[in-house]
């Protein structure tokens, strides 16, 4: 099976050149068995890079530690759980993983498109398997063979990173590289509509679907992140702007600005050239923050000085295909004039325009911290740094505007608003945006910046329940339904528009989640057993925590784990009990991991950190008087509405993605046969 | 007004926020990244820079390491990664990631401030393995 894999890599790649080639020369010449052949290619590739993947779990799943990526991140004793995502557990692997998604995409776009939207596939195949065939390429010829053998067999492994053994962490980097992989669909559709000139909004339409499906896992890839940062870095904190934070991000901006710039070519027939730019870009830093997480570049700039070829590799192709955009793009200039013009500054264009300009903003600002230490080095000779604070400062305005946004252009008229329509529209959400700043200054909440999130949060929450009701009270009169039915087939009969309005509930919740960071609290205090940490949160409660003691259970995989158990009192009643770790890994001994102890409220979680026991080694050994510990409490305010902002999120794409029965879209699917990959997945 | 001139018109006002924002964000809270040795040549020449804000790399010394009893306060030693003879220590005040000790090889990201009695008093301090997680044949081998 293993060797079954390395060889399906091996063949893999010839197939994939060879596809590429025949789609882009089928197109050309107008050959369809080329084409046809090309696309066979894109399900050959997907067959054999399941075939791959297959042997590279195999091998985990066997504990064959003469692989070297096996040995690297597996041992003997790890939860099969760990093993089978030991795919992607290192760089090697998440490559293999990337092909494999990318494939799997590149499949679903092939078969959904195999007797419609014609003209576009020869070259989609080709810009398809380009892509493949540059990772098959990277994992071949770039020293990141999954397969490669030591020269020896050791005889356990080193063992996964005991931070990487969390669920979160599992599921993370796969829902990035789902979403980073479906965004290289929309980007071969618009690269196709340039070669053959179909440069109307049709690959848009047909791109629709996949690009809010690539939109959503990597908002929820980005989510998950956060939560095992969180749960499990142990410093209570979700965002650390970390580079391969920020590079996760970028495209989660520029899909987001992409999203909403389509919206405005499709009904107004403009922005052609810039949504070009937008796909290319956004594509291209999916291809970016695939390397820079598992590269190092940046770090590696003046300390963790790692193998740079790959990263140079990767630089290189994104350099070329940024160049062929480009060209492309400008070759077909005079086929992408805009059908319209802006005719103020009052209306949903120039709204979206401005969304657009600011996420743009941001993702600029943010690539620039990224890259401030090879800019400056590369200028002066001396790496200057840029850390949270310089993204922070520069990030929080831009957020504030977004958000603003984020009310505004929903509801402000096309073309032109006028003094009604924006007198209608939005008296009420200011005033309730106001009342709320105004209630809570008065309730002692003086923080500005988050007075503003609060107040702005509110008014955009207050347009688009406006929005809600005025549907559903419409379409409840005219249909005669009652309320409830009116307002379940107000949103089924457009739900991309409505579905967005509720993807924005989660954005703001996660919005006001942010600015509750500013009110988090925490103590550190050194206790022997029957001591007490009293805390006191921003809503006014008082929390007790009392030090029961340390117990040093065995769990699997461990060598040992110091278990500190506290019994909780809010405002003198007892809540029940906490407890917090320091968990010591087969082969990670040096380090022993924090496990926190979390209390989640909806307002305010109750956040328990065990810093250090003063002398582990004797704990383990029960010894008495080795119980005396030190631990940091925090309150961390809000924290909760992320999670819950990103269900809603998820719920909202999901209404957006999910197909339509009859619908006027050009779209609409046909009865698809086999239920066996995802709906979504399948259908663009 | 044209739809282009329009368009020009909002890239440019937004260009215009963004860079003053990445100006000023810059120009505050920008700090120098140094190796240990250059910060010893950075100081000796300009006494200035024991005031400024610095991000130092370089590895923990084996057993340098002690920890305060009954409060947060760490100490350590951080070694240039080519001259073994430029060192310094460090006092860090909070709690230190997993990822550090002091028997392993461990390189570290310290920020702070380089006090004029030659201590680092740092805010932050990151720390990496220095394999990336990664382990050589030689050291799967032992």
């Amino acid at each position: 099976m293993i060797l079954l894999g390395e060889l399906a890599l091996w063949i893999a790649l010839p197939i994939g050149i060879w596809g590429a080639v025949a789609g882009f020369v089928g197109g050309r010449k107008g050959r369809g068995d080329l084409v046809l052949s090309a696309e066979y290619s894109v399900y050959a590739v997907f067959f054999l890079l399941i075939l791959t993947s297959a042997g590279i779990i195999t091998a985990f799943l066997t504990d064959q530690f003469q692989y070297w990526y096996v040995a690297n991140y597996s041992n003997r004793e790890l939860p099969t759980f760990y093993k089978v995502s030991g795919l992607w557990a290192g760089q090697r692997g998440s490559l293999v993983l990337w092909a494999l998604l990318l494939s799997l995409f590149s499949s679903a776009a092939v078969f959904t498109n195999r007797t419609k939207n014609r003209e576009f596939v020869p070259y989609m195949v080709g810009v398809l398997l380009t892509v493949s065939s540059f990772f098959l390429v990277v994992l071949l010829f770039a020293d990141v063979n999954p397969f490669e053998r030591l020269p020896f067999a050791p005889a356990d492994g080193r063992g996964l990173n005991p931070q990487l053994q969390n669920y979160w962490m599992t599921i993370h980097p796969p829902t990035l590289y789902l979403g980073f992989t479906a965004f290289t669909v929309p980007f071969a559709f618009a690269m196709s509509a340039l070669l053959s000139g179909k440069l109307d909004a049709r690959w848009i339409v047909i791109t629709r679907r996949w690009i809010l499906l690539s939109w959503f896992f990597l908002a929820n890839g980005i989510i998950f992140g956060m939560r095992w940062a969180y749960e499990m870095l142990g410093w209570g904190g979700f965002w650390f702007w970390d580079p391969v934070e920020n590079a996760s991000l970028l495209p989660w901006l520029t899909a987001t600005a992409f999203l909403h710039s389509i919206q405005i070519q499709e009904n107004r027939g403009m922005l052609k050239v810039w949504n070009m730019g937008l796909v290319t870009l956004t594509f291209l830093l999916t291809i970016f923050a695939t390397f820079l997480t598992r590269s190092g570049l940046i770090e590696s700039v003046h300390t963790f000085a790692e193998n740079t070829t790959i990263a140079f590799i990767f630089l290189a192709f994104m350099g070329i295909l940024a160049g062929i955009s480009v060209l492309l793009i400008a070759w077909r200039y005079p086929m992408l004039k805009s059908e319209n013009q802006i005719h103020s500054f009052l209306s949903r264009e120039s709204a979206f325009l401005f969304n657009n300009l600011i996420l743009l903003g941001a993702t600029f600002t943010i690539l620039w911290g990224v890259l401030f230490p090879l800019i400056t080095e590369g200028i002066t000779g001396q790496a200057m740094t840029v850390g949270p604070p310089f993204f922070e400062r520069v990030n929080l305005p831009i957020g504030l505007a977004l958000l603003a946004l984020m009310g505004i252009g929903p509801v402000i008229a096309w073309r032109k608003a006028s003094r009604r329509n924006l007198i209608k529209n939005f008296t009420t959400p200011v005033a309730v945006g106001a009342v709320v700043v105004a209630g809570l200054y008065l309730r002692g909440v003086h923080h500005g910046m988050a007075l503003v999130t609060f107040g702005l949060s509110a008014f955009v929450m207050t347009i688009i329940i406006v929005e809600f009701v005025k549907g559903t009270k419409a379409r409840a009169s005219i249909e005669g339904e009652g309320h409830p039915l009116a307002f379940f087939h107000l949103v089924s009969r457009n739900r991309r528009r409505w579905g967005g309005y509720i993807v924005h509930v989660g954005v703001v919740m996660v919005f006001t989640a942010f600015a509750g960071a500013a009110f988090d609290r925490e103590v550190v205090q050194t206790l022997d057993p029957g001591e007490t940490v009293s805390i006191e949160s921003p809503f006014g409660h008082e929390y007790m925590l009392t030090y029961q003691g340390l117990s040093t259970p065995r769990g699997q995989n461990m060598v040992r784990q110091a278990v500190a158990l506290m019994t909780v009192e809010k405002d003198g009643r007892p809540i029940g009990s906490l407890t917090a770790e320091k968990q010591l890994f087969r082969m990670w001994e040096q380090s022993p991991l924090t496990v926190v102890g979390i209390r989640q409220t909806l307002m305010e979680d109750l956040y328990l950190i065990l810093e250090n026991v003063n002398d582990l080694g004797g704990a383990f050994e029960n010894e008495a008087q080795a119980q005396r510990a030190t631990f940091e409490v925090q309150v961390n305010v809000m924290v909760e509405w992320i999670w819950y902002g990103g269900f809603i999120v998820t719920l909202g794409s999901i209404i957006g993605l999910w197909p339509s029965r009859g619908s006027t879209t050009t779209t609409a699917s046909r009865p698809q046969t086999g239920g066996k990959r995802p709906a979504l997945a399948a259908r663009s | 007004m044209r739809d282009n001139g329009k368009f020009f018109v909002g890239l440019g006002g937004v260009a215009l926020v963004v860079t003053y924002l990445i100006w000023t964000g810059v120009s505050d809270t920008m700090l120098y990244y140094l190796t240990p040795v250059e910060l010893m040549a950075r100081v000796a020449e300009d006494p200035t820079f024991y005031d400024v804000g610095v991000k130092v790399s370089g590895r923990v010394e084996v057993g340098s390491w002690t920890r305060a009893e009954d409060e947060l306060l760490h100490q350590f030693t951080v070694v240039d990664l080519q001259d073994k003879s430029v060192r310094f220590p460090v006092e860090f005040r909070d709690m230190l990631p997993d990822t550090f000790n002091d028997t392993d090889i461990v390189d570290v990201v310290v920020e702070g401030r380089f006090r004029e009695d030659g201590v680092f008093e740092a805010t932050v301090v990151l720390a990496k393995c220095g394999s990336r997680y990664e382990a050589t044949a030689e050291e799967l081998l032992g």
